[in-house]
This record gives C-alpha cells, structure tokens and sequence, in this order.
C-alpha cells in the first residue's frame, strides 16, 4: 500500500518536471520522524526562532524546553529583552541570536515558537501576525510552528476571550499553509497553573516524533495529580507494565515496539487466530509476555488482569486499541455487524477497564484509547464504526475526572489516514482521496500513531486528561 | 541536573603526598620516540625512587594510569614495577580514564591508603604517542588471520583472500587520530564547537596560550621544577633535561600567524591546543603514620575529589565545569576560600569556556542546581606554572604532574592553603579534587 505520490514526490526529477509543466498533482514532502527511540536532544543544532510579547507568561518554560531539547535560539525583537532566553542560552552553551522583525538574511528553522499568552485584545493579536508574516517562510520543511496561549474559559473578559481564541482558527490555517512543506502547526492552550506540564508536551510537539499532528490544539491543565519521580526524557517508558491490545498487526503491532523501546514491559493481547502473529511481534522485544483471547470475551477482562499480576504485580498502562470495521450502509446492516463492532470498539473496552481499576493499574497510570477521525466527522457506511469511536470519547471525557485525583491520565488518539491493511481494504478512489484531504497531502503511518501512544502513556503526558488528540496529518474529515 | 553530594568518606586515617617526580616531557615522535610508556615510566618511578631513598620494601603497590596502553603488556604498573626489580610483592594495576588517568590513579591510591589496604603506594602515569601501537584494518585481520594464525591454509585459500581485499583501504594501516568513538569527532572539532558556542575569540585563547608558555618558561628558569624532573637518557645516548615543548618567547603576534586546524574558519591552532607528547610522572603516596615513621615531610592531602560524565556529543570538554564545583562541594568550601586553582590546558578554548561556565549564574542555576555562580577565577590564581599547553600533554602523566606541582606549591605556602584541580578527559569525563597543603 505505497504512497504513490509520495514515492513520486521523493524523487528529485519527477518533482521538477512537474512543477515545471505546472500540473496540478500534489507532491506531498516526506515528513522527517523519529529514530526509533527518544533522544536527549531531539533539536541538537537546530535552529529555533522565539518570540513573543515581553509580557509573555511562558518564556520560562520555552526557554528552558528549546534549551535542554539542544537548540540554537534565535530571538525576534521583543523577545530579545527576555532574561530567561539569554539565560537559559547561557546555561547551555547557546548564545542567543537577535533577529529583527524583518529578516535579513536567509535562513532554515526548525521551529517558531510564539509566546502569545499575554495577548488580550484583537488589537494585540497583531503583534503574531507580524512575526509569522516575516518568518514564516524560514521555516524549514518538517519545521514546526507553536503558539501557546491561554484558555478561553479562563479569560477574565470578553475581549480577552476574543482574543484568545482567535488563536485557535490562526493555528488552523497556519497548518493548511505549512502543509504543501511537510510542516505543522500547533496551539497549546495553558491553564493557569499547569505551567510545569508545559515542557515535555513542547518537547515532543517540537521534535520529529510528531510529524504527523497538524493544526491541532492541545488543553492543558492541572487536573491530573502531578508524577513523584523527576520526568525522564528518553526512555520515558522505563520498567512500566502497559498492556496493548489488537498488537498483532498494524498500529498495534508499531505500537508495542516503540513502547518496548522506550524501556516499557508489554502485556500483549490479540484473538486466537493471530497467535502465530502475535508471538512474532512478542518475541522481538524484551520482557514481552502474551494474551491470546478476544477482547469480547466475557472472561477477557479476568485473564488479562490475572496476567498482569502474574507477570508485572499489575498495571502503570492501557491501549485500548483493538478494533474492527465491518462497514455497511445502515439500511444494509445486518445484526452481527452492528454487534461485533460496537463489542469490540466500545463494550469491551469498559469491562476491561473496569476489571483493571479495581486493583490492577497503579496510581499515576495512563489509559490510551483510540477513537478515529471517522468517529468524529463520521461516514458512509460506517455509522456503527463512527457510533464505537465517538463512544470512546464520551468514555475519555468521563472516566478522565473520575482517575484524576490518582494521577492517572485518560485520553484517547484519533487517527486520520493510516496506511495499513484495515484501510488498504478501502476502495482505491476513496483511498486516493481520503489521503489527499489533508494538510500533509499524505497518509500517516502506524509510527505517527505509537509516536502519539508513547507520550501519551509517559509521566511528561500529566498535562493532558479527557481530551482527544487527532494524529491526522490536518484530514479535513470532521475537523 | 544538580550535582551529587554524596559521598562524604569517612576516613581511618589520611593519605599524604610525599614526593614527585617526572621524565620532562617531549613532543612525540622527537626525543622520546625510541622509549616506549613502560620504559618512560621505569624513568620516573626510578628518578622518584633515588629522589626520596625510598627503601624498596617499604613500597606496597603501584597504581598507574595510561591511555594508549600497549595489548600485549596493559598492566603498565606491574611491568614497570618487574623492570625496576621492585619486590615481587609490590602489586601493581593500571588504570585508563583518558586524559584523567594519572589523577585517577592518585585517587584510587589515596583511597586505598585510606581505606588500611597499604601504607606506600606509587601511584602515576605516562603515555608514548610515538609507541601506540598502529592496528592493520579491522577486514585484513579478520580475512587474513584466520590463515596467518590459524591452522594455516593453501595457496589458493590465500589468493582467495587477497582478492577480497581493496589493496589499498583494507591493507595499509590508518594514522590514529585523537578522535570520540562514539560520535567520530576529532577531540579538536569538539572543542571548536565549544569555542563558538561559549564565545571564546581567538584572541583570548592565544593571549591565555602565551600566558602558559611565559609561565612554564619561568618556573623552568626559576628552577621550581627542580624538585619535580628528573633527566632521562634514551637508549642511544642521549639525556633530555627539560620540557622541550614550552616557548618562552612567544607572543601574540607570533600566534596570530598560525592558521586554524579543525575547522575552515575557525579559532583553535597548533598555538592554543596542546601538543601529542611524550612522558611520564610518578607520586610517591604514603599513610601519615607512615610518613612519619620513614621520616618524610609530607607535602600534601586530598580533601575531596570528583569524577563526572557528560554526554560526548554536547561539549565533549565541559566535564570540569561540574567536577569542580563537585569537589568543591564535598571539601565544604568556596571557590572564594581557595588559594590557587590549577587545570589542565587541552586546548585555551575548553579552559576559558569552563571558567566561563563558572562565573554564570544561569550555569549554576540551571545544571549546578545552586543560587548563584560557583565564581570567577582569576587568572593571576590559575595555573601558576604554565599549564598543558606549554608543557605537553602525554595523556596519562599529565594528573600526576598536576598533583606533584600543586603539592609543592602547597608546602610552600603553608598550611591552611587549598588548591583546586579540574581536568577534562575524552569520552566526556570530568576530574575534579581539592588538595590542601599538610
């Protein structure tokens, strides 16, 4: 199931010629992701531009993040009057660059980062678009814009709010602009407070393990109890038990090998028939151990929670992310499919999460669902597909408060186009266009959404709960 | 991350220096190029032994350090202990921790005497980068071995061999470089990086390189190192009295002329970097009581001493940075209440970033995890003598220099006089100690 645009795209004279002759085929650009495993400095030698009014409330946390993750700064007008770059520069051998509003010479950054938490009114949102009109275009490809702000809820007056959430709609088109260049665009709304979650969720927006989020907003709050232990940045994984469901194949089986290569210790689960499979996918990593049963069964939950405590005295993960399709108009649906796909994308889930949190999954755990875009925007043919994956956000949204008090994050991920064997079974025009509807012009790969799973289940994840998270590529599908 | 506090050692008793001495130090492939890193260091250990009168027996074990160490004899303290027909029973081990390997070896020595498990111990280290030994390319050994050491084989077995092999890359030997395993860059490129990254000019570093050669010069003249070298005779005659590398007349302008070596437009010279050399230096380490007892002065102690590691491929040298402060920290003091501070000089540009990093508050605050700068260190406190870049660096012997002068200078001044030691050392090692005159 190749891109063939992709491949296109990636060969040097093919695109010339295409552009030359100015037909109107996209060519998407190949993202730059992740190794394989985390690294302490994801932006050793990268260049990253700040900026930002000086009344900007996150400067601290920007500087620190874009310092340790192993950047060069390079600081636009205001934000050169900031303390906390310089000093932060200092600390790690970066002196920090003063750039002028208008660039002068040409350059390639890896990423803008926009403190625009103290921005107020329409009139100070002016203050954004002059940085990113100038220095949009030094952004690199694979490069990443991030604006951080504050919620709206929180704003103390309408014209704040205004203000405030006019960064939501910016982000969006940024991403749609910055899409034809492999790159993204990301908000990070700050709830007051949750200030110390900030780091590890810019980290990874920054890096490349998040190639495949675009025009995203991200809430975060202080809801969830904070991790005792310091906050690891590789190896985030490290001696945690998490359990994987549906990791035969596909996102599952993408998924348990980032997460064995982050340090953690796998449950793995499948049905029966893919037990050959499964063994493959277990016998590659370290200290995986197996469940063969089918997430409906009604003895599931039992023998999973019974292997967990066998083999890792319970339980710091979850991901729910078995799941079937079983695509049919309404009218045309029979029973069984309507049944087995909501059993299996949303029934079992309960029961297995039900059995787990009496008793087995620790404090400070992470449960990860995966919903979809289809669940979000629904379509044709799969109102019992879209009806399971938007039921697993109503279940994100209400367990998240219930768990909060004992440290443990509940979210889920909702995929966009993945290229693998449940959509390669998609008809080829809808597949072509299916890809194509997105800022990126490509589908992502079953990384993109381990990517999101490995931070997600990882202590630095304490500023996200309740919320889903769309690893899309910018899909136009219900966004 | 802060820096660890741990490791306060209760002592039974305390370690003394009581002497030291060293071969002068050459640049490789010149006057020393016929003695390799054992008979180098039989030179040292024989010129301390008749420097002190050391009764043989009296000598418990020796601990030696050194990096290029040759495969067929590693254990450079026992073979040099063999050749000086020391005692059998005076054990020996060597140990390598790049360019820290001759503090390494005073440390692990002094820990010992500490700990009751001898009472004299001789504790240095030399390297000969003239000596090292050159390897063939890994695919000619692993093609030809087999059949040259192995159970031998026909004549088409060796022409089928030979036709695998690229005449050239896979037959001739590769010049070593002074270069990281793990990222493959030149120790030279690294400090580079630091230069540019901690704004160090090249002015400044030819200006802190001039100063180390004015300074040796002068020692050397003012025979401060009398107490501390011992001539060396090379097996074709010829006796080397003193450190060869270091230019009393050098100045600025003569290294404003040399061009850059690692980088196309960069600030680091032959000028401002240490040279490959040649040598060996030797501690003589003994319990009080003993020292007593054998009717030596001690010159010295240690207060405390730190090893630390930073990741090779973000600035490789700044090891130091967070191995003095370290040491500081375990002796219970502040920079402020030390005396003289000696380091050693890899290149001008990782020592001026080091004291750049010191004298940050941010550095402090934010990798030190303390309030404010560890504290600026003046440079009429440092280095005193001249430093590595005027005497040469033979790898191991260069702590072991640093721990004799330093010594010296303590007994000097007197008691109540500290001093602080930092070295920075491949792989990303920091060596830090503080040593307090007896």
């Amino acid at each position: 199931m190749s891109d063939f645009l992709l491949d296109l795209s990636s060969n040097k004279r093919a695109r010339a010629t295409i552009q030359r002759l100015g037909l109107p085929i996209p060519m998407p650009e190949s993202l730059r992701r992740g190794r394989g495993a985390l690294v302490e400095r994801p932006l050793h030698d990268a260049k990253v531009l700040v900026a930002g009014p000086v009344s900007g409330e996150l400067h601290g946390v920007i500087a620190g993040t874009v310092a340790r993750a192993g950047a060069e700064f390079g600081a636009i007008e205001s934000a050169q009057e900031v303390a906390a770059y310089a000093e932060a520069g200092e600390a790690y051998g970066r002196p920090v660059k003063a750039l002028p509003l208008e660039p002068t010479a040409k350059g390639r950054y890896r990423a803008l980062v926009f403190d625009a938490s103290t921005l107020d009114t329409a009139e100070e949102l002016r203050a954004l678009y002059d940085v990113v009109h100038f220095w949009i275009r030094s952004l690199d490809k694979s490069g990443r814009l991030v604006i951080l702000g504050r919620p709206v809820s929180e704003a103390t007056d309408v014209r704040q709010a205004g203000a405030r959430g006019a960064l939501e709609g910016f982000v969006r088109s940024c991403a749609k602009e910055l899409g034809r260049k492999g790159s993204n665009a990301t908000l990070i709304r700050v709830a007051k407070g949750a200030e110390d979650r900030v780091e590890p969720l810019l980290r990874f927006l920054l890096s490349p393990e998040s190639a495949y989020i675009s025009g995203q907003p991200f809430d975060l709050t202080a809801t969830v109890k904070a991790p005792s232990a310091p906050i690891p940045r590789t190896r985030v994984l490290d001696g945690k038990a998490i359990l994987l469901t549906g990791a035969a194949r596909g996102i599952g089986k993408a998924t348990a090998k980032r997460l064995a290569a982050e340090g953690a210790k796998l449950l793995l689960l499948d049905r029966p028939a893919d037990g050959e499979l499964l063994a493959e996918v277990a016998n590659g990593l370290d200290g995986a151990e197996i469940v063969l049963a089918d997430v409906t069964d009604p003895e599931a939950p039992t023998l999973i929670a019974e292997a967990a405590r066998k083999h890792f005295g319970g339980l710091d993960g979850v991901v729910h992310n078995a799941g079937v399709t079983r695509d049919k108009t309404i009218g045309k649906m029979k029973p069984a499919l309507w049944d087995m796909t909501l059993d299996i994308n949303l029934a079992a889930i309960n029961r297995i999460n039900e059995t787990l949190l009496d008793g087995v999954l620790r404090d400070e755990s992470r449960i990860v669902l995966l919903s979809s875009i289809a669940g979000i925007g629904g379509n044709v043919g799969q109102t019992n597909y879209a009806a399971s994956k938007s039921g697993v956000i109503g279940v994100t949204q209400a367990l998240a408060p219930l768990l909060a008090k004992r440290g443990i994050a509940v979210n889920a991920i909702a995929p966009g186009f993945i290229e693998t064997r449940l959509t390669a079974a998609i008809p080829v025009a809808t597949r072509e266009v299916a890809r194509r509807l997105a800022n990126l012009s490509q589908g992502g790969l079953p990384v993109d959404i381990a990517e999101m799973a490995v931070f997600l289940l990882s202590p630095g994840a304490f500023g996200l709960t309740g919320s889903v998270h769309r690893v899309c590529g910018g899909n136009l599908m219900g966004a | 991350m802060p820096v660890s506090t741990t490791n306060k050692v209760k002592k039974a008793r305390r370690a003394v220096i009581v002497a030291g001495n060293r071969t002068p130090f050459v640049r490789s492939f010149g006057d020393l190029v016929e003695m390799d890193t054992i008979a180098l260091g039989v030179a040292a250990v024989k010129g301390l032994l008749e420097r002190t009168d050391l009764p043989r027996t009296a000598i418990d074990s020796m601990v030696w350090g050194g990096v290029i160490l040759p495969s067929t004899a590693p254990n450079l303290a026992r073979e040099i202990a063999l050749d000086l027909d020391l005692p059998a029973s005076a054990e020996g081990m060597t140990v390598t921790r790049a360019c820290a390997s001759g503090l390494q070896a005073v440390t692990l020595a002094v820990a010992a005497i500490e700990r009751g498990e001898a009472d004299v111990i001789i504790a240095g280290g030399s390297d000969s980068t003239s000596n090292a030994t050159i390897g063939l390319p890994e695919k000619f050994v692993q093609k030809v071995g087999p059949l040259a050491m192995g159970k031998g084989g026909s004549a088409r077995d060796w022409l089928g061999v030979l036709a695998q092999l690229h005449p050239i890359n896979d037959i001739v030997p590769k010049a070593p470089k002074v270069a990281e395993r793990s990222t493959g860059e030149v120790m030279g490129e690294s400090a580079e990086k630091m230069a540019a990254r901690n704004d160090i000019s090249r002015e400044l570093q030819d200006k802190f390189a001039v100063m180390s050669h004015h300074r040796a010069a002068k020692a050397i003249e003012d025979g401060v190192f009398d107490d501390e070298i011992t001539p060396i005779t090379t097996p074709s005659g010829k006796t080397i009295y003193s450190d060869s590398i270091v230019r009393g007349d050098s100045n600025e302008a003569k290294l404003a002329k040399l061009r850059p070596v690692f980088a196309k437009d960069g600030t680091l010279t032959a000028g401002n970097s240490s040279a490959l050399t040649d040598g060996a230096a030797a501690v003589l380490i003994m319990s009080e009581e003993k020292a007593k007892e054998l009717g030596y002065t001690p010159l010295a102690a240690f207060k405390s001493w730190s090893f630390v590691g930073v990741d090779p491929s973000d600035q490789l040298l700044m090891g130091p940075a967070l191995s003095m402060p370290q040491a500081l920290e375990r002796a219970g003091m502040k920079l402020e209440d030390i005396d003289f501070v000696d380091m050693h000089e890899a290149f001008a540009a990782q020592v001026l970033s080091i004291l750049k990093m010191l004298g940050s508050d941010a550095f402090a605050k934010e990798r030190l995890g303390r309030d404010e700068a560890v504290g600026d260190v003046d440079w009429d406190k440092l280095n005193l003598y001249g430093g590595s870049l005027a005497l040469g660096h033979p790898f191991g012997a260069t702590g072991a220099r640093m721990v004799t002068t330093v010594a010296h200078e303590l007994h000097r001044r007197g008691k109540g006089s500290t001093a602080l030691l930092g070295i920075c050392a491949a792989g990303g090692l920091g060596a830090g100690a503080v040593m307090e005159a007896v």
